[in-house]
């Protein structure tokens, strides 16, 4: 049973690395993004990717995101979150890769319980990322219900859940 | 039931993404490394990080190899190799953050396969790491017979850091 549009997006713990301006390549102590108390009273873009690093998700969807920001910004998004199964040490290093500094959150479900708890998690062992992975999606969240979601039907492809499309939907 | 010397080196699969010298910033396609048929006849230096990217294992661990590879193939080693829990784009990406080219190639055991045979694999999902870890050690393969085994107890690199096994070449 997955997430729908309506409903209330569920609470769970996500680890990150925080943006320090004044040492963009340490890696600080994680924090815990809670997706019921840091999304009270905001408007939050929360897209998944099946894995930091792997060709689609570094080429097309990450940096669309990235590219966007002001836009998403400008149009009421408070909060950027990008997820997916690796750690949150792996997603520190994909976004200091990608350039993202403070302007996504690159939040970690190594444990699988975002996926678990909005039904949005795939099973890539056969192509050797592991059998609990997110699938790709995006998200909109308004004061912590579900306003707008999309799953591509192909995680290996970047159509409905790319900034753009998020873009018009808000 | 944990691997020791003595033992056959088990059978896995595992993955990683080649290094293509012509191509060197390319994300190839992923190619798979069955044990068996990559290290048979071979004398290969296997360690294991817990996580790729972490402070431990970018800081003290893998550092230690990339210094020492030419040294241990310099002993006899024909393959130095590097797994972990991460997936293989991950393993990629961090080789090549240590300009490793195919000097170490770096391995993905995502699924646990290799963690389960050996007997090496830990929960970390107190860490919010996942359920699927593979402990810290390095273990030298002569012709699929494990020679040495050397798994961290804590914290820290001592029997499964690049001047042990050295030792043991």
């Amino acid at each position: 049973m997955s997430i729908k549009v309506g409903d209330e997006f569920p609470q769970v713990q996500l680890k990150y690395v925080p943006y320090d301006a004044a040492a963009p390549n340490a890696c600080k102590g994680p924090e815990l993004l809670d997706t019921k108390k840091d999304f009270v009273g905001k408007k939050v873009v929360l897209f998944g990717v099946p894995g930091a690093f792997s060709p689609t998700c570094s080429v097309a969807h990450l940096p669309s995101y990235v590219s966007k920001v002001d836009e998403l910004k400008a149009k009421g998004v408070d909060l950027i979150v990008c997820v997916s199964g690796n750690d949150f040490f792996v997603m520190d290093a994909w976004g200091k890769q990608e350039k993202v500094a403070d302007k996504i959150i690159m939040a970690g479900d190594a444990n699988g319980d975002l996926g678990r708890a909005t039904g949005l998690s795939i099973d890539l062992s056969k192509v050797g990322l592991g059998a609990v992975r997110l699938t790709r999606f995006a998200a909109i969240i308004d004061n912590g219900k579900v306003a707008h979601l999309d799953v591509e039907s192909d995680p290996t492809e970047v159509t409905v859940t790319g900034a753009d499309s998020i873009l018009s939907a808000l | 039931m944990t691997i020791k010397v003595g033992d056959i080196f088990p059978d896995t699969v595992l993955t990683y993404v080649p290094y293509d010298a012509k191509n060197p910033e390319a994300c190839g396609l992923p190619q798979q490394l069955k044990t068996h048929a990559a290290f048979k006849g071979k004398k290969v230096v296997l360690f294991a990080v817990p996580g790729a990217f972490t402070p431990t294992c970018s800081e003290e661990h893998m550092p230690g190899y990339v210094q020492s590879v030419g040294e241990m193939k310099s002993k006899g080693a024909d393959i130095v190799a590097c797994v972990a829990s991460n997936d293989q784009f991950v393993m990629h990406a961090w080789g090549k953050s240590y300009n490793v080219k195919d000097d170490i190639l770096m391995l993905s055991d995502a699924n646990g396969d290799l963690g389960s045979a050996l007997g090496l694999v830990n929960d970390g999902t107190a860490r919010r790491m996942g359920p699927i870890r593979l402990a810290r050690f390095a273990i030298i393969i002569d012709d699929l017979k494990v020679v040495y085994v050397g798994v961290e107890p804590a914290p820290g690199v001592t029997v499964s850091g690049a001047p042990a096994v050295i030792a043991k070449l």
